[in-house]
């Protein structure tokens, strides 16, 4: 046991926590937002569809719907500047480990994993906290927002902006700012619905990021690595448990998972 | 033919002979011109005095009558509705522009459907907040000498300039007016092409410059229009795909209504005197983006202009970071998703096919 939160689900199961309080809100915020920002920006990319105008006039036109935009552009800014903020200080005050980071480690990993899919590999490699699909997605949020920060200021004050970086950056912020949109909403309802919601083996939805926990045997199975930091000794010694002073085998045994392929989230 | 047979002719005959009637005879009586003609055919100037002592001209040119369209269709009484015996009632009206007036609504008997965009039009606005000059019908179409409307085009411009004439100054000056003073070009816009003809807007009103950008359209995004020209096809598109263009495209389905005017066409290359730039000096052209931008945006500092690229698409050479962005985006959009797609799929095939356990 290494500081991590145990407890136990409505079952009886035991879990750990992978995600605080924080980062749920966080992620709560963030759907609101990114939701917002591209129910109001979308229709200023494609101006000439009807679904565009429909849109528009449901926040009252377009100087409304410009003005919500924008506070949910600094909203969502603030909110990536904390993020950053408690990540870097995390950091340093060693509290934080850079388990979303990605490593070298995490190309093999891609490439056993492929392997395991066409079958040639027996057993699906082990992952750690967060597998690479995980860090893929995490690193294209931050790398992207990053990118649709910076170019969102330029545009909001393109006087001030041209005077710094020009007045072609400001024509080039205009092209980033409208594709990595795409490309963000593409990659959110394609492959974080998919992982999150729509694959079989989390389908209908994975509630880790709604509850902050995975049972210990789904842990277990699907970040093998994460596990064994977590309980060196191997199997886990039902501290809860033996805290509440009630018996562990009082609870049901849960669902075994398999062996089997695992879903890429959580 | 049988009985039953020939009554039906008969029917048929007698309605077609009522049809005709109202096609054509409904009106006036058949001759009714020629004995109007009688005594207003003369070559002499015939005035008749009104009270305030203007005078209205009462003699035709029958040439004029008879290449008019009305000719042949309608008659006299058709229009001049109260004259219908000899001698003649009184004129109502006090001066010529009353007569003028009072005539024109004549026309709305045949031509209702025109008479109601009239209505919707910045010249009946004038005319009922009281300006008396505003043009009706006769003033444009003329009287009895009224012709093919549009025809030939430069007469357009001619009965515009009636009222307009610093405006028609323009426009004769610009690569518009000069094709069409020059060639007779049948491709370049006269002034009913971009203002329309009844239902003329008031061009003052934001709406009319936030939608303004669609008159050039028109012709701008022909294709085959601008390649008799050898001009650049795009300028629309390309204003469309920035900020101000997309803008305005939203404004002009009326969502909405800018703090201030969004830049569009006519701001920077001029309205009625639009000159050509195929021979233009491109820096004397920057400079003038840079004015127009200032218009709006007055602290720009210089450079800010290079935020337009003058309606062409972005080239490694004239515009090197939009082009990079734009391509960049092109190919890592597809790549990405397309990895996402492959990765999806192995998984769901992993979990159908090879399912630890040995089934298939």
């Amino acid at each position: 046991m290494k500081g991590v939160k145990l407890s136990r689900d409505r079952d009886g199961r035991l879990c750990v926590e992978r995600f605080a309080m924080w980062r749920r809100v966080e992620h709560v915020i963030t759907i609101i937002v990114f939701s917002t920002l591209v129910l109001t920006g979308f229709p200023q990319k494609f101006y000439d569809t009807a679904w565009a105008a429909t849109l528009i006039e449901l926040f009252g036109g377009l100087n409304d719907a410009r003005v919500i935009h924008r506070v949910a552009g600094i909203t969502f800014s603030i909110l990536l500047g904390l993020h950053i903020a408690v990540f870097v200080g995390g950091v340093i005050t060693k509290r934080m480990r850079m388990s979303l980071v990605p490593t070298p480690q995490d190309l093999r990993d891609a490439w056993q994993n492929l392997r395991f899919y066409f079958g040639l590999r027996e057993k699906q490699p082990r992952m750690p906290k967060f597998d690479y699909r995980q860090k893929f997605e995490y690193i294209g949020m931050v790398m992207g927002s990053l990118v649709m920060v910076a170019t969102g200021v330029f545009l909001m004050w393109p006087v001030e902006t041209a005077g710094v970086v020009g007045g072609e950056a400001l024509a080039a912020s205009r092209i980033a700012h409208s594709n990595e949109a795409v490309l963000a909403l593409l990659v959110i309802v394609v492959w974080h619905i998919y992982s999150a919601v729509l694959a079989p083996d989390v389908f209908p939805l994975d509630k880790t990021m709604i509850t902050g926990k995975m049972t210990v045997e789904e842990l277990k199975h699907r970040h093998a690595i994460e596990y064994d930091r977590i309980f060196p000794a191997g199997e886990p010694v039902d501290e809860l448990a033996a805290a509440e002073g009630a018996p562990a085998e009082g609870t049901p045994e849960p669902e075994p998972k398999g062996d089997g392929p695992v879903g890429p989230t959580s | 033919m049988t009985q039953r047979g020939s009554h039906r002719a008969a029917a048929v005959a007698l309605g077609t002979v009522l049809a005709f009637g109202f096609a054509s005879g409904a009106f006036a009586q058949p001759g009714e011109v020629d004995d109007c003609m009688d005594c207003h055919g003369d070559a002499e100037d015939d005035r008749l005095e009104l009270p305030d002592g203007s005078e209205v001209p009462v003699q035709i040119l029958k040439q004029a009558w008879d290449a008019s369209v009305h000719a042949g269709e309608i008659g006299c009484t058709d229009c001049h509705t109260g004259i219908s015996e000899y001698p003649h009632p009184d004129v109502q009206e006090k001066d010529l522009r009353g007569f003028q007036i009072a005539q024109a609504e004549t026309c709305k008997r045949c031509h209702y459907a025109h008479f109601t965009k009239v209505a919707d039009s910045i010249h009946y606005k004038q005319f009922e907040e009281g300006n008396r000059n505003a043009p009706t019908c006769v003033d444009c179409h003329g009287a009895h000498d009224i012709a093919v409307p549009g025809e030939p085009r430069m007469a357009v411009d001619a009965r515009c300039a009636q009222c307009h004439s610093e405006i028609s100054d323009a426009y004769r000056r610009s690569v518009h007016g000069q094709a069409l003073l020059d060639n007779n070009s049948p491709d370049v816009p006269v002034c009913t092409d971009c203002h329309g003809s009844h239902q003329i807007k008031d061009p003052r009103k934001p709406d009319f410059h936030a939608a303004s950008y669609q008159i050039c359209a028109k012709c701008h995004s022909d294709a085959d229009r601008m390649e008799r020209y050898g001009l650049n096809p795009d300028v629309v598109s390309t204003y469309l795909d920035d900020f101000h263009g997309a803008s305005n495209a939203l404004y002009a389905e009326g969502l909405g209504r800018p703090d201030k005017p969004m830049v569009t066409c006519t701001d920077c290359h001029g309205i009625h005197d639009i000159p050509s730039l195929t021979d233009a000096d491109a820096s004397v052209v920057r400079a003038r983006v840079l004015t127009t931008c200032r218009k709006c945006h007055e602290q720009v500092p210089d450079g800010f202009q290079d935020a337009w690229l003058s309606h062409y698409p972005p080239t490694l050479s004239k515009a090197p970071l939009v082009w990079l962005v734009t391509w960049f985006y092109r190919v890592v959009i597809p790549l990405i998703m397309l990895g996402l797609v492959l990765h999806i799929l192995m998984h769901l095939w992993r979990l159908r096919f090879r399912r630890p356990g040995g089934q298939r």
